[in-house]
């Protein structure tokens, strides 16, 4: 072991073409087997990090805590220079709409005091409190992630495990926990192809599956599919969870249908969400742990 | 001439700055939004593992990239082995090429750093994108692999020089004049 600390420390001046029989070179092949055999150990279990991976992450989570927080700042301020248009229109759209939420107001506090009146009739629970969050930071992105996955700081010390839900600051579905390391965990975006979870467009009770498409995921949109061809569904409907499967919480905000198109094969219909919070900018949010 | 001891300890000094600059380049890479513009991101643990195979062996270059790759997969949150497979073949390759073919110049470092990172981006997006059968694979690859390795050029010189200074610094004095 020692010979080889000091041979990899001092590297020997050597011919390249005889390095192929030098005891380095088997070494090198050794290393490419044996991490061919965990990529396969790991692919046949269906997993995607091993234990040596677990060790890395307690080393490296802080880093990545200390350069989020840093880039937190960084970026919020070249965001602002390089959206300033869209941040103005932006702006005006959220004026008008701010006029207009203050008109609603009037309604909503009126059908607020009959809805609470009609719970108190009913006994029904106001609020949820079977249901606990854990508060989490986003520390890290894979930059080759067509699909927007992110890296959360809390982990399985933190009590996460796989399959819970991860929504934003307002309530809104963000994806799943697909890995749990001792400090971290990696989430699973609603943009992504493989995410499904049970949905309802609130307004026409229309089921159907909430997933990500290749197509959509650029824009930062997800989808409903299966729903039926003659759909009532439309433009800014709501759409939430069912909770069918017990994966996800029922009722949980996704977000707002943007268009309906059909289905390539013309059977059904699918409904094209913009998420309520966009998965591909989002850095905090709250996994849901129990409910 | 410097004594063995001596030696032994810049080196292992050398490479401790080479763990040090492994760590703050995947920081780099995975923080969120740094250095983003439009979808793309620089790659800054590929540029790290190619400079040290040019400037180390072939040996030592396959086994740092092999950790690079460990560090990136581990992050990245992908299957553990495969990209430090990649990164493992790459520098092993690099390196002997660099030392048969190539003077280790800056501006030779960057077109093949630029070659390395478009056939990683390339088999990223082929196995992961591509094959899977998603829509718009033409637009990802143009819009995404593209201006990625475009990005990772100045990257490239930029960890070039510091593991070139890193090196020089600590380079083993033989007494051969």
């Amino acid at each position: 072991m020692a010979l080889a600390v000091r041979a990899f420390l001092q590297p020997e001046e050597l011919p390249l073409k005889d390095f192929f029989d030098t005891w380095k070179f088997k070494i090198l092949i050794g290393i490419a087997v044996f991490l061919v055999g965990i990529m396969a150990y790991a692919g046949a279990n269906d997993r995607l990090t091993a234990a040596p991976q677990e060790l890395l992450s307690v080393a490296v989570a802080p880093f990545q805590k200390a350069a989020a927080m840093v880039s937190s700042g960084v970026s919020s301020l070249w965001e602002k220079y390089t959206n300033i248009d869209n941040i103005i229109a932006e702006n005006q759209q959220l004026t008008e709409e701010n006029a207009e939420l203050r008109r609603q107001m009037v309604d909503y506090d009126r059908i607020k005091a009959e809805n609470e009146a009609y719970k108190a009739l009913a006994n029904i629970q106001s609020s949820r409190p079977e249901m606990s969050c854990t508060s989490a930071f986003v520390i890290g992105r894979d930059p080759l992630d067509p699909f927007y996955g992110f890296t959360l700081d809390q982990g399985s010390v933190d009590g996460i495990e796989v399959n819970d839900t991860v929504v934003s600051d307002e309530g809104y579905l963000l994806g799943m926990v697909v890995e749990v390391e001792a400090t971290s965990c990696k989430v699973m975006t609603i943009l992504h192809p493989n995410f499904n979870a049970a949905g309802v467009v609130s307004r026409t009770r229309d089921n159907g599956i909430i997933t990500g498409n290749a197509d959509y995921a650029a824009d930062g949109a997800c989808v409903l599919t299966n729903l039926n061809r003659n759909t009532l569904t439309q433009k800014s409907d709501q759409v939430i969870t069912t909770g069918l499967g017990g994966v996800f919480p029922a009722d949980v905000l996704v977000g707002v249908v943007k268009e309906v198109v059909p289905e390539v094969s013309g059977k059904s219909s699918i409904a094209v969400i913009t998420p309520g919070t966009d998965p591909r900018t989002v850095r905090h949010a709250f996994i849901i742990t129990n409910f | 001439m410097e004594s063995r001891r001596k030696r032994s300890r810049s080196q292992i000094i050398k490479w401790v700055c080479y763990t040090l600059l492994m760590l703050l380049c995947t920081v780099l890479q995975t923080t969120p939004g740094l250095f983003q513009l439009g979808d793309a991101k620089p790659l800054w643990l590929l540029p790290l593992a190619l400079a040290v195979a040019v400037e180390e062996d072939e040996f030592a270059g396959g086994i740092f990239g092999a950790v690079c790759g460990l560090m990136w997969d581990y992050t990245a949150g992908r299957t553990v082995g495969m990209l430090a497979f990649e990164l493992l073949v790459l520098c092993f390759l690099l390196s002997a090429v660099v030392q048969l073919y190539f003077k280790a110049s800056a501006a030779n470092f960057v077109l093949l750093a630029l070659g390395a990172s478009l056939l990683v981006l390339s088999l990223d997006w082929l196995f992961f994108y591509y094959m899977p059968g998603y829509s718009g694979a033409v637009e990802r690859y143009l819009w995404f692999v593209l201006p990625t390795a475009v990005f990772t050029i100045p990257v490239c010189a930029l960890v070039f020089g510091c593991v070139r200074r890193i090196h020089a610094e600590f380079k083993i004095d033989n007494g051969i004049v």
